[in-house]
C-alpha cells in the first residue's frame, strides 16, 4: 500500500486569547473553518477546535473500521451512525491532556446477530488506527448497538 | 473540562460504502463526505479523511499553543501560518505528523521563536495525544 498524506494549515492572527484562526483541509480543500481559543472552552456555533477535529477524525476511523470487520465476519452494513465525544481536561502535573474519547456506534446489518455485531466492534476498536493511537494519551469507550432492519 | 462530539454515518461497505461527517457539536462543520477511496488514495479531491481531521486539529492545536506561549514571554505573534501533515500507512497505521510554521512576531529573534516552537510542539494537548505516532516534526521560522 502507498503512503498516504494529508495536509491541513491554519493562519492565525494576533494572541491565543484575543486572536483567531482558519483551518483549512489542503490535500482536498474539502473545508475551511474557523477556530478561537473561546470555542475550545466553550461550545460556540460555528467555530471549531482541535478536539472537534479530532472527534470528527476518530468518529470517521471507527465507522470505516466497523464496516470492514462486518464485511469480513460475511454481515456487511446497510447503515451505521457513530457519535465521538472527545474529553480534554487539566490533568495534575501533566497540564491540558484529551482524557477520553467516548465511542457509540448504531447499526443496521442484515443478517447480524448481537454477538457478531459485538465482536466486530471490538475488532474495528483494534483494528482503527485512531484508537490505537489515542490510547497512549485517553481511556477509550465503545458502545455498539445493533439496530432492527429497516424494510 | 471540554467535550466535544461529531456524528458520522456510513452506507454500505468500507470499499464500495460512503460516508458523511453528519454534524459537530459547534456546527462549523459538516456534512462532510467521506469514502475509503479518499482516505487510501491519491484521488481525494473534495473528500475529507481522518488523516486530514488529525492534521487539521494538530494544526490547530500547534497555532493555539505557541500564540499562548509567545504572549506570556511578552512577545505576541502578529501572525502565525501553520501547516500540519499527516502520513498514513495502511495496514501500519499513522508514521508522522510534520509542522510547519512562520511566524511575525515583532521583537523576537530566530532562536527565541524556535525554542518556542519547540516547547509548543511538545506541549500542546494533540501532540501529547500523538505520542504514539513515531515522528512528530517541526520546522520553524520567522517570516
Amino acid at each position: 500500500m502507498p503512503r498516504i498524506v494529508r495536509e491541513a494549515d491554519i493562519d492565525w492572527e494576533g494572541t491565543t486569547a484575543r486572536g483567531s484562526g482558519v483551518v483549512r483541509a489542503v490535500s482536498t480543500k474539502s473545508f475551511e473553518l474557523s477556530a478561537t481559543i473561546a470555542a475550545r472552552v466553550d461550545v460556540i456555533e460555528g467555530k471549531t477546535s482541535p478536539e472537534e477535529l479530532l472527534a470528527a477524525a476518530h468518529a470517521t476511523c471507527f465507522v470505516a473500521s466497523l464496516g470492514s470487520e462486518l464485511a469480513r465476519l460475511g454481515a456487511p452494513p446497510e447503515h451505521m451512525h457513530v457519535r465521538c465525544t472527545i474529553t480534554m481536561d487539566e490533568v495534575e502535573g501533566a497540564g491540558h491532556r484529551i482524557v477520553a474519547s467516548d465511542i457509540s456506534a448504531s447499526a443496521v446489518v442484515p443478517g447480524a446477530d448481537a454477538e457478531t455485531f459485538a465482536t466486530a466492534a471490538r475488532a474495528a476498536d483494534e483494528g482503527c488506527t485512531f484508537s490505537a493511537l489515542i490510547r497512549a494519551s485517553a481511556t477509550v469507550n465503545i458502545q455498539a448497538v445493533l439496530e432492527e432492519g429497516r424494510s | 473540562m471540554a467535550d466535544r462530539t461529531a456524528h458520522v454515518t456510513w452506507s454500505g461497505s468500507l470499499m464500495e460504502g460512503d460516508g458523511t461527517i453528519t454534524s459537530v457539536d459547534s456546527g462549523a462543520l459538516g456534512p462532510l463526505d467521506v469514502t475509503w477511496a479518499a482516505r487510501a488514495e491519491g484521488d481525494s479531491a473534495g473528500l475529507t479523511s481522518p488523516e486530514e481531521l488529525i492534521a487539521a486539529a494538530h494544526a490547530a492545536c500547534f497555532s493555539m499553543a505557541l500564540s499562548h506561549d509567545l504572549a506570556q514571554a511578552g512577545t505576541s505573534p502578529e501572525r502565525l501560518d501553520v501547516t500540519a501533515t499527516v502520513t498514513f500507512v495502511p495496514g501500519t497505521g499513522i508514521t508522522k505528523s510534520a509542522l510547519t510554521v512562520r511566524g511575525t512576531v515583532p521583537g523576537l529573534n530566530e532562536a527565541a521563536f524556535l525554542e518556542a516552537a519547540e516547547a509548543a510542539k511538545v506541549g500542546c494537548p494533540v501532540s501529547k495525544a500523538l505520542a504514539a505516532v513515531p515522528e512528530i516534526t517541526l520546522e520553524a521560522s520567522l517570516a
